[in-house]
């Protein structure tokens, strides 16, 4: 259990930059998201704080201390890699007993590590089958298990989930979050999937091009994202944006004739563009006082039962827009519809630069 | 059962097809070809001196029949003799005087039979000259060659495994400045043959104060290019994951190496043994450069040294090259699937 800080990371591999000047702050016992699209350097950062690579400039500390020259194996960390990289050659015991081993424990004291753990991930009656011989959760749960063993400071999880199917994806996702609050340890997790983030974090660290977009709780995130990549990275399915513009008396209009107005304390400049966001789950086919009224024609719909997607073209005929209905809709694809969305829960996003949030 | 259905799979159900007749005898043909001389081989280093020199010659080996006769203390050789009253009998001969030889018959001892050479004719049996083998062991430092060549064949095997599979590692999975200009290096070797190098190598050899030992054989060989090749190419496909979970699992890199790297190469290291234990022992023109002591000869040069300038005794050589045919043979025979399987593996991946 450690907590652990960045203080303006870069790393550059050869000319480009993939990490710009990263700070953070993961407190003792936090479980933290890294999300963000592939390429965002999510990876990298987890591999610099693991030792794996080494920052071009700033510093790392662990429970206070620096240790950017530490190696890798003396930091205290553990890694579940998203191929989990076992040892194909050793059994799930050898497996998990090959760091311990290294590390000069006495054959008794590595037995019962070892146990320990395989009870822990139901692997006990596994621990002499090979990797091969194993289904793609039970591997999970060995990668999980060699990190267990040597009692890291920090877990460091890289994609773990990426390589299972979606139902399993699911129940292992709730085996890591319950193995967090037994263990009580500060765990560091990487994923592209906004669902996991959600679902699994204290902490989400939304990252894009190498920069921190926004740190929060996933509440924090959803409610009030800090730009408008934000705002279409969380959540599913993703926050409709369309151009409104700003008009006399804090009204906005759209570019096809309907208007509203919202409330902003700072005041909107007359006349400029902006983009309004509203989360699918918060439009609606009933009108409500004050709502923007949005008119569509029906190009899709996803019937799930307990819910339905309304997928539908503005009149501007290329702004696509999104409806979650709760029940069962008879609406059809070519049909016209109304949808409202309340002033409460939209948001209004700058249309250049950073696309900062407004409100 | 599988293998007889194996052999006799035809393309045709119920009749043989055209395509099946080509098949067959394109099949016995290179049989024929390529077995043929093995087997003439095998079959010769089992005759006689005698029976290797005569003509027409023939495909099995053939003795002359021999017993003992009470009162002599080696075999006689038995003739199908015609005796005086013109009719024939097998009778083995005691003594041959000019054109005359002189006959026994064991159930009449006390009466030698004189016959002119001219009527009698050797009576030949199927017979295994295994003396070439047994003599060869006696009188031959038989012993003392193969230990040679199992010497070097086995250091040397381990000695190569070990130095190449160190290189392709570092080649292939360590980032270093000049990385692929040294593996380019090492790959440009192949080009040069290796008989440009044999006077440079004999000169090193020399120098190092290495001549008629054992280890003039064994160290210019250990560092073969296709090996760091064929293991650096294999290594490349092992994930990257895997040695830096070992670096965060507290691994030394002598224990990456050691522990993840060579048991996860085994089948291009197999490969690389097959070779090199095939490489070493068949390796004739180095060590005929550098051992030039009887006692220091490997198999293969003891077998040159059979070849006389004016007398070539063909039944022990053959015998020879038969035992030296033998380790090559059981280790290809064994193991060809673990060279097909790695051939492809280091090849084409």
């Amino acid at each position: 259990m450690a907590s652990l800080e960045l203080k303006k990371i870069i790393k550059d591999f050869g000319e480009t930059r993939v990490i710009h000047g990263v700070d953070l702050q993961v407190d003792d016992g936090e479980f933290v998201v890294f999300v963000g699209p592939s390429g965002c350097g999510k990876s990298t950062l987890l591999r610099l704080i693991c030792g794996l690579e080494h920052a071009s400039s700033g510093d790392i500390f662990l429970e206070g201390e620096r240790v950017n020259d530490v190696r890798a194996a003396d930091r205290g960390l553990a890694m579940v890699f998203q191929s989990y990289a076992l040892y194909p050659h050793m059994t799930v015991y050898q497996n998990m007993a090959f760091g311990l081993e290294n590390m000069g424990l006495p054959k008794a004291a590595i037995k019962a590590k070892v146990g320990e753990a395989a009870k822990l991930l139901r692997l006990d009656t596994l621990l002499e089958r090979k990797p091969t011989q194993l289904s793609g959760g039970q591997r999970q749960r060995v990668a999980i298990g060699r990190a267990i063993v040597r009692e890291p400071k920090i877990f460091l999880f890289d994609e773990p989930l990426s390589n299972l199917d979606a139902e399993l994806r699911v129940s292992m996702r709730s085996e890591i979050t319950g193995l967090h609050r037994r263990l009580g340890s500060t765990m560091i997790y990487v994923t592209h999937d906004q669902v996991e983030a959600m679902t699994m974090a204290d902490k989400i660290v939304v990252l894009r091009q190498g920069r921190i977009e926004q740190v929060g709780s996933p509440l924090e995130l959803y409610n009030r994202p800090a730009n408008r990549f934000v705002a279409g990275f969380i959540g599913s399915p993703q926050m409709n944006f369309l151009p409104v513009r700003s008009e006399a008396g804090s009204r906005l209009a759209t570019t096809f004739g309907t208007a509203f107005s919202l409330d902003i304390e700072s005041g909107l400049a007359e006349g400029k563009t902006y983009m309004l966001g509203v989360r699918p789950e918060h439009l609606s086919l009933e009108e409500s006082p004050g709502a923007l009224s949005l008119a569509l024609k029906v190009v899709e719909v996803e019937q799930l039962g307990g819910h339905c997607l309304i997928y539908g073209m503005l009149p501007d005929g290329n702004t696509r827009i999104t409806l979650h209905c709760e029940g069962q809709q008879s609406t059809q694809i070519g049909d016209a519809v109304v949808v409202y969305a309340p002033p409460a829960n939209c948001h209004l996003f700058e249309k250049d630069g950073e696309e900062r949030t407004i409100r | 059962m599988k293998l007889v259905s194996y052999l006799t799979a035809t393309r045709g159900r119920s009749r043989l097809h055209w395509t099946d007749w080509l098949t067959y005898a394109y099949l016995c043909v290179g049989l024929f070809l390529m077995f043929g001389p093995v087997l003439w081989l095998v079959a010769s280093s089992f005759k006689t001196e005698a029976a290797l020199s005569e003509f027409p010659p023939t495909l099995l080996p053939y003795g002359q029949k021999s017993v003992m006769v009470p009162g002599e203390e080696k075999p006689k050789p038995v003739f199908r003799v015609k005796l005086p009253d013109g009719t024939m009998k097998e009778l083995p001969e005691i003594r041959r005087i000019g054109l005359m030889a002189t006959y026994v018959d064991p159930a009449k001892p006390e009466e030698p039979i004189r016959v002119n050479i001219k009527d009698r004719q050797p009576v030949r049996e199927f017979r295994l000259a295994t003396e070439n083998y047994s003599d060869l062991m006696r009188k031959l430092d038989f012993g003392k060659y193969l230990w040679n060549s199992v010497f070097i064949t086995i250091v040397a095997t381990v000695i190569t495994l070990l130095f190449n599979s160190m290189a392709a590692f570092a080649l292939s999975k360590y980032q270093f400045r000049g990385r692929s200009g040294v593996f380019l290096f090492i790959i440009a070797t192949l080009m040069v043959p290796p008989a440009i190098v044999l006077v440079p190598n004999f000169l090193v050899v020399t120098e190092l104060g290495l001549l008629n030992s054992l280890w003039a054989v064994i160290w210019p060989a250990v560092a073969t290019p296709t090996g760091v090749f064929m293991l650096r190419q294999y290594m490349l496909t092992i994930p990257d994951e895997l040695l830096e979970a070992a670096r965060m699992d507290h691994a030394s890199e002598w224990q990456i190496y050691w522990r993840i790297m060579l048991p996860l190469s085994a089948p291009a290291l197999a490969v690389l043994a097959i070779f090199s234990i095939m490489w070493r022992w068949n390796d004739f023109l180095w060590p005929l450069i550098v051992l030039s002591k009887a006692e220091k000869f490997t198999l293969q040069l003891a077998l040159n040294a059979f070849q006389g300038d004016l007398i070539t005794q063909w039944n022990y050589l053959l015998a020879m090259t038969v035992i030296t045919l033998l380790p090559v043979t059981v280790v290809f025979a064994f193991l060809q699937k673990h060279i097909t399987q790695g051939i492809a593996s280091a090849g084409v991946k």
